[in-house]
C-alpha cells in the first residue's frame, strides 16, 4: 500500500465517539432492564441488590473497570499471552461440560457457577480465540499463503466450536465461523483459499436444511430435538412426518404452536410498539408475561425496547450499533500494525454477529439461537467480554498511526 | 462519509468489510421498518387478539307496566357470591409445593434425576439449590389443577359453612371455568338469601377472591296476574345475530312468549361490551368498559291491574279448577282491560325455578295452564252467534215484531224443536210464539235457524266476515289462533243441517277474543276495532314524560256497517236478557244472573255441545256490554265444560261489572295514565 502522509493535526488518544456510543448503549440497557424488572411482581419485590439492572451495572462497572485495565497494556502484550488464554479457554470449556462443575440451565449446561455469579467460558473463548487468530495471522503476507498455515487457522476455528456446539450453544458456536474468516479476510489470506471455505460451509449448510426439511426420518442429522424444532420453526413448517394421523397432526401443530411462541410474542412485542412505542415502563407485552420471563431480559431485551421505544428506539439503537462498528473499522484502518488492524476487525465482526443474529432474531429474520445483545442483553459473561472487547478497540486506537 | 474518508481509498479489505456491516444494518433496519411500521397494526392486532377478551354486558330488561303504572314485570336483585381467580395464584402455589406435590411424592417417590443442577465438585464449583425433582408435564398439570381445586373447594366449604349451609364444589364445572373462562370471577354460591347476605358481608374480607355481587333478574310482583299475556322470559344461549364475536357472555334473557317475547326487542335495550385485559396465562389484570349497555324500553299495557285481580277472582269461582277465559275491553276504543286465562301458571317459576309438582301441572295436557284460553284456543261460540246470526236475518228483511212458532220437541217435553232435513235440532225454549226479543232472550234455536235459513249460508258468512271471523286479531302475534269460519264459496259443501248448526253457533269456531271484538262493535254501533294492548313503550329516563315515548294508538279496524236500528232492536234483545223478569211479558232472560240494579247490562248467554268421544261435553259463554245507554266495557266469559252460559258464566260477569263499577267509583278507567 502506499501511505500518503498527511499528519493528522487533531490526533486524540480516545475515541470519544465510541465511548460516546458505548455508554449510551450500556444507559439503554440498564433503563429497560430495569423496565422490565418493574413489571415482574416477582422480582420487583426481591432485595436491591438481587435485581437484575442493579446487578447489570455491577457488571458493567467491572467491565469498565476490566476495559481500563486492558488498556493500561499495550495489546501486543495481550497477543503474546494468547496462546495461554487460548487452551485456558478450552480448558473451561471442557470443564464446563463436566456434571459437577458445569450448571445445566433449560437443557444447556454452558456455565459455571461461582455462587453469587456464574461465568460462561464461551464468551470468553470468544476472544480468546479472537487474539490467537490475530497473533496468527500477523506474520508476513507471504506466509498466508501457504495451504498449511491456511489449515491450522481452520484447526484453531474448529475446537472451540465443537466444544461450544456440544453444550449444547448453536448460536455461539456459529459466530466464530464469520469472525476467523473476516480476520483471515482482512490479514491477506487469498482468496481463493476463502472463496473455497465459503463454498464448502455453504454446500454443508445447504445439505444440512434439505436434509432436516425434507429427508425422511432414517436419513435426518442427529440435531438437539429443539435445535431442530427451531429451524423448523423458522422456516415455518409443522413437525409431522408424511403420515401422521390427525391426532399426531394436532400434536404436532401445538407444538410447534409452543416452540414459535417466543418468536411470536416477539414479532407483536416488537410490532406493536409501532412508531414511537408505549413509553418507557409501559410495554404490557413482559408484564402480562406473554414475554416469558426467561428470556426477556437477555435474549429478547430488544423486544422490549422495540415495545416501549418503537421504531424510533430500534433505529436509535441500531444507529448507536453502527457507530460502534465503523469506530471499530475505524480504528482498524487506521492501527499501527497488521495485529492491531485483524484484531480490531476480529472484534468488530463479533460484535456485528451477534447484534445481526440477536436483532434479527427478535423480528423472525433468523431462527431462534441463543445468542446475546450485547450490552444490552442482562448477563455478567456478555457485559464482561463485549466491554473487553471494546476496551481492546480502545487500546488498538490509543496505538494508531497519526498519519 | 467520515468513516470512509478516514479509511484509505486502497484498503479494500476494510472498505469491503464496512460495506458488508451497513448492508447487514440496513438489512435489519428494514426488517425493523416492516414489522413496526408496515405491520405495526396485524401486530396490534395479534396483541388485542390474545390479551383481551371481550365480554357481553346485558342491558337492563325494561320494566312492563299496566296502565295506571303499576309493575307487572320488573328486575330483581339476585345475590350471588363469586369467587375471582386472579386473586389466589399465590395460594394455588402454596397449596402445590406444600400440600399437593410432598403428597404426590411420599406415595410415588421420584427416581434420583441424572441431569440436574445439584452435586458440587469439590465444595467449590456447583450450585447450591437443592435438586428439584422433575416430574412430567402431565403429572405436573394434573397436580397443579388439583391444588387448584382443593383451594377452591376449600375457600367454599369456609364461607358455605360460616353462611350455615355447607356445599361441595363442583369439580366438573370449576375445571371447566377455569380453561374457558378464566378472566370472569366463578361462582361459588348463586341466589343468597337477605339474611345470608347481612351474613357474609360481616366477614367478607377473610375470605381472599370472595366477593358478593348482584345480579338482576326478572321478577312478576304480581304472581300469576296476567301471566299469560306478560309471557315469561328463557335464558339466552344463541348470540350469533349479534355481530361482536365474544369471548364471554353474561347470563341474559329473551322473551320467551306473551309481551315478553312480543317486545322482546324493546325490553332488552343493547347489550355493552367490556373488555378484560388478561395475562399470558388467562388471568384477569384490568378491566374496561368499551361501551355501556342501554337498558330496555319500559313497555305500558292497556291493562287495569285491579280489574285483572278481580276478574281472575270472578273466574276462578265459577267452578273449581275451572279451565276458561275471561276478557274485558273497551268498545269505544278497542283497548283490552283485562284478560284471564286459567288455570294459570306463575312466570317466576322459570327465573327461579319449581318444585316437580308444579312443573307436572304446568303440563298437564288437560289443563294446559300455560295454554292463553282467550286468544290461542278456539271453541264453538254456541248461542252467542245469535247475535251475529240476528243481524244477518234483520239485514235481510226480518221483521222482529213477526211471531214465528216454535214446535214442541216429541222426545222432550216442555222443549221446542225444529225439524231440518231429517234431523231434529232441539231447542231449550219452550214451545210457543216468539217474536224476535223473546226468541233472542230465551235463546230458541228454532227461531234462529229458521230465519237464519232463510238469510242464507253467504249472507251469515259475509255478516261473520264483517267482525273478522277466522281473522286475527293480532293482539299477539304468533300467539293467536284464528277459530274456524268457512268461505262463502263454501257453500255447497254444506249440508242443511250444518247450516242449521251454524245459525245456532255449532260447527263453527271462534276465539273469545274475537267474540269480545265483535261484542264491543255491537255494543259501539257497528266500529270493529283492532284490539290494542300495548299503550306505549318508553325509554326509562323519561318515565312519566311523553318525551321519547313510542305511542301505539288505537286502531279502527273497519266498519260493520250496522243499521242504527238494528244496533238498536239488538241492544234492547240483550239488555232484556239480563234484566227481564219473570213478571215481564216475555219471562226471564237466559242471562238474568248477571243482572246488576241500577247498572244496565246487555247480554247473550251461549251453551255449546262438544261431541266428543262418547261423553258429552259443553262450552258455556256469557258476552255482554254496559252501560247500555252509554256502552263503554265488553265483558265476554268463557268456561270450559260448564254447566250453562247463564248459569256457570253469567254470574262471573256480574262479578267483573261489580269491580268495574267499583273501580269507577276510585277513579275513571279509561283515562290514560298521566304520570302521577
Amino acid at each position: 500500500m502506499t501511505n500518503s502522509l498527511h499528519l493528522n493535526e487533531r490526533y486524540q488518544r480516545v475515541d470519544w465517539t465510541l465511548m460516546v456510543a458505548v455508554v449510551l448503549l450500556m444507559l439503554i440497557g440498564g433503563a429497560f432492564i430495569y423496565s422490565a424488572t418493574l413489571a415482574d411482581p416477582v422480582m420487583r419485590d426481591a432485595s436491591f441488590f438481587k435485581q437484575l439492572h442493579v446487578k447489570q451495572v455491577i457488571w458493567y462497572s467491572l467491565g469498565v473497570a476490566a476495559a481500563v485495565g486492558v488498556c493500561f497494556l499495550p495489546y501486543h502484550a495481550f497477543a503474546r499471552w494468547s496462546v495461554v488464554a487460548y487452551w485456558g479457554a478450552i480448558l473451561l470449556l471442557v470443564l464446563v461440560m463436566v456434571p459437577g462443575i458445569g450448571v445445566s440451565r433449560l437443557g444447556a449446561r454452558r456455565w459455571i457457577d461461582f455462587g453469587p455469579f456464574s461465568l460462561q467460558p464461551s464468551e470468553f473463548a470468544k476472544l480468546a480465540y479472537i487474539m490467537l487468530m490475530a497473533n496468527f495471522l500477523s506474520r508476513p503476507v507471504e506466509e498466508l499463503r501457504q495451504p498449511k498455515v491456511f489449515f491450522k487457522a481452520l484447526g484453531m476455528m474448529a475446537l472451540p466450536f465443537v466444544l461450544i456446539l456440544k453444550e449444547p450453544d448453536l448460536g455461539s458456536a456459529l459466530s466464530f465461523f464469520p469472525v476467523g474468516l473476516v480476520m483471515m479476510f482482512v490479514a491477506g489470506v487469498p482468496l481463493k483459499f476463502l472463496a473455497r471455505l465459503v463454498g464448502g460451509v455453504a454446500i454443508l449448510v445447504i445439505l444440512l436444511l434439505v436434509d432436516i426439511l425434507f429427508a425422511p426420518p432414517q436419513w435426518q442429522v442427529k440435531l438437539e430435538e429443539y435445535q431442530r424444532h427451531r429451524l423448523l420453526t423458522y422456516f415455518g413448517r409443522d413437525f409431522t412426518p408424511k403420515d401422521a394421523t390427525p391426532e399426531e397432526r394436532r400434536r404436532a401443530r401445538e407444538l410447534q404452536h409452543s416452540k414459535s411462541y417466543n418468536v411470536e410474542q416477539s414479532l407483536i412485542s416488537v410490532g406493536s410498539g409501532g412508531l414511537t412505542g408505549k413509553g418507557w415502563k409501559q410495554g404490557t407485552q413482559y408484564a402480562l408475561g406473554y414475554l416469558p420471563r426467561a428470556v426477556a431480559h437477555n435474549d429478547f431485551i430488544f423486544s422490549v425496547i422495540a415495545e416501549e421505544k418503537g421504531f424510533v428506539g430500534s433505529v436509535i439503537v441500531v444507529t448507536l450499533y453502527t457507530v460502534v462498528f465503523f469506530c471499530g473499522i475505524r480504528t482498524a484502518g487506521q492501527s499501527r500494525d497488521r495485529l492491531g488492524r485483524v484484531m480490531a476487525s476480529g472484534v468488530v465482526t463479533l460484535l456485528f454477529v451477534h447484534v445481526f443474529i440477536n436483532i434479527g432474531m427478535n423480528i423472525r429474520l433468523m431462527p431462534v439461537t441463543g445468542i446475546p445483545l450485547p450490552l444490552l442483553s442482562y448477563g455478567g459473561s456478555s457485559v464482561l467480554c463485549a466491554l473487553l472487547a471494546v476496551g481492546l478497540l480502545f487500546n488498538i486506537y490509543y496505538y494508531r498511526r497519526a498519519y | 462519509m467520515l468513516i470512509f474518508d478516514q479509511l484509505r481509498k486502497d484498503d479494500r479489505s476494510l472498505r469491503t468489510l464496512a460495506m458488508v456491516l451497513l448492508a447487514g444494518m440496513l438489512l435489519l433496519m428494514a426488517g425493523l421498518w416492516n414489522v413496526q411500521v408496515v405491520s405495526s397494526r396485524k401486530h396490534e392486532t395479534d396483541l388485542r387478539n390474545q390479551s383481551f377478551r371481550s365480554v357481553r354486558v346485558p342491558g337492563v330488561r325494561g320494566k312492563i307496566f299496566d296502565r295506571n303504572g303499576l309493575v307487572l314485570a320488573e328486575n330483581g336483585p339476585r345475590y350471588d357470591i363469586n369467587l375471582y381467580l386472579e386473586e389466589l395464584p399465590p395460594y394455588f402455589l402454596f397449596e402445590y409445593t406444600n400440600r399437593v406435590l410432598p403428597t404426590y411424592l411420599a406415595n410415588n417417590p421420584l427416581p434420583p434425576a441424572t441431569n440436574q443442577t445439584g452435586s458440587r465438585f469439590f465444595g467449590l464449583f456447583g450450585s447450591k439449590e437443592p435438586a428439584r425433582p422433575k416430574l412430567p408435564l402431565k403429572t405436573r398439570q394434573m397436580l397443579q389443577a388439583q391444588a387448584r381445586y382443593g383451594v377452591a373447594s376449600n375457600l367454599l366449604l369456609q364461607v358455605s359453612t360460616f353462611l350455615k349451609q355447607p356445599r361441595q364444589l363442583d369439580q366438573a364445572g370449576f375445571l371447566r371455568h377455569y380453561s374457558s373462562s378464566l378472566f370472569v370471577p366463578f361462582p361459588l354460591i348463586k341466589n343468597l338469601e337477605p339474611e345470608k347476605v347481612a351474613r357474609f358481608v360481616e366477614l367478607a374480607a377473610e375470605f381472599p377472591g370472595v366477593e358478593l355481587e348482584v345480579q338482576p333478574v326478572r321478577a312478576y310482583p304480581q304472581g300469576v296476574a296476567a301471566a299469560h299475556l306478560l309471557g315469561f322470559v328463557r335464558r339466552m344461549d344463541n348470540f350469533d345475530s349479534e355481530d361482536i364475536n365474544y369471548r364471554y357472555v353474561l347470563p341474559d334473557y329473551t322473551g320467551a312468549t306473551g309481551i315478553e317475547s312480543a317486545f322482546d326487542d324493546e325490553l332488552r335495550g343493547r347489550p355493552g361490551v367490556k373488555s378484560l385485559l388478561v395475562n399470558n396465562l388467562g388471568y384477569r389484570q384490568r378491566e374496561d368498559l368499551i361501551s355501556p349497555s342501554e337498558p330496555g324500553d319500559n313497555v305500558f299495557l292497556t291493562l287495569d291491574l285491579q280489574l285483572q285481580i278481580a276478574t281472575e277472582r270472578a273466574l276462578a269461582s265459577a267452578m273449581p279448577n275451572v279451565r276458561g277465559a275471561a276478557v274485558v275491553v273497551d268498545v269505544r276504543n278497542g283497548d283490552v282491560l283485562a284478560m284471564v286465562s286459567l288455570p294459570t301458571f306463575d312466570p317466576s317459576i322459570y327465573v327461579n325455578g319449581a318444585g316437580s309438582n308444579e312443573w307436572a301441572r304446568i303440563s298437564d295436557p288437560h289443563l294446559k295452564p300455560q295454554f292463553n284460553r282467550a286468544t290461542q284456543a278456539f271453541y264453538s261460540p254456541g248461542s252467542i252467534f245469535k247475535i251475529l246470526t240476528s243481524i244477518a236475518c234483520l239485514e235481510s228483511g226480518l221483521n222482529p215484531s213477526e211471531q214465528f212458532r216454535v214446535e214442541p220437541n216429541p222426545k222432550r217435553a216442555g222443549r221446542g224443536a225444529i225439524a231440518v232435513g231429517n234431523r231434529l235440532i232441539g231447542d231449550t225454549a219452550a214451545p210457543g210464539l216468539y217474536d224476535f226479543e223473546k226468541a233472542f232472550i230465551k235463546s230458541s234455536n228454532s227461531y234462529f235457524i229458521h230465519h237464519g235459513l232463510r238469510a242464507g249460508f253467504k249472507k251469515i258468512i259475509e255478516v261473520g266476515e264483517r267482525f273478522h271471523l277466522g281473522e286475527r286479531t293480532e293482539i299477539m302475534p304468533r300467539q293467536e289462533a284464528v277459530g274456524i269460519f268457512p268461505e262463502r264459496e263454501d257453500e255447497k259443501k254444506w249440508p242443511l243441517g250444518s247450516i242449521a248448526n251454524m245459525c245456532i253457533g255449532q260447527e263453527v269456531t271462534v276465539t273469545p277474543i274475537q267474540m269480545a271484538m265483535m261484542t264491543a262493535a255491537v255494543a259501539n254501533g257497528g266500529k270493529v276495532f283492532w284490539p290494542r294492548l300495548v299503550m306505549k313503550t318508553q325509554s326509562p329516563d323519561n318515565l312519566g314524560l311523553d318525551a321519547g315515548a313510542v305511542n301505539y294508538p288505537t286502531r279502527l279496524r273497519s266498519d260493520a256497517n250496522l243499521r242504527p236500528e238494528h244496533v238498536k232492536l239488538i241492544h234492547r234483545a240483550m239488555q232484556a236478557d239480563v234484566e227481564s223478569t219473570s213478571s215481564d211479558e216475555d219471562g226471564e232472560g237466559t242471562g238474568k244472573r248477571a243482572r246488576i240494579d241500577g247498572y244496565h247490562i246487555g247480554g247473550k248467554t251461549g251453551t255449546a255441545e262438544i261431541k266428543g268421544s262418547g261423553q258429552k261435553d259443553q262450552t258455556t259463554w256469557f258476552t255482554s256490554f254496559a252501560p247500555v245507554e252509554n256502552p263503554k266495557y265488553a265483558v265476554v266469559v268463557m268456561v270450559e265444560s260448564g254447566g250453562s252460559g247463564g248459569g256457570t258464566c253469567a254470574p262471573v260477569a256480574k262479578q267483573i261489572y261489580e269491580a268495574i263499577i267499583k273501580r269507577e267509583k276510585s277513579q275513571d278507567l279509561t283515562k290514560l295514565y298521566s304520570g302521577n
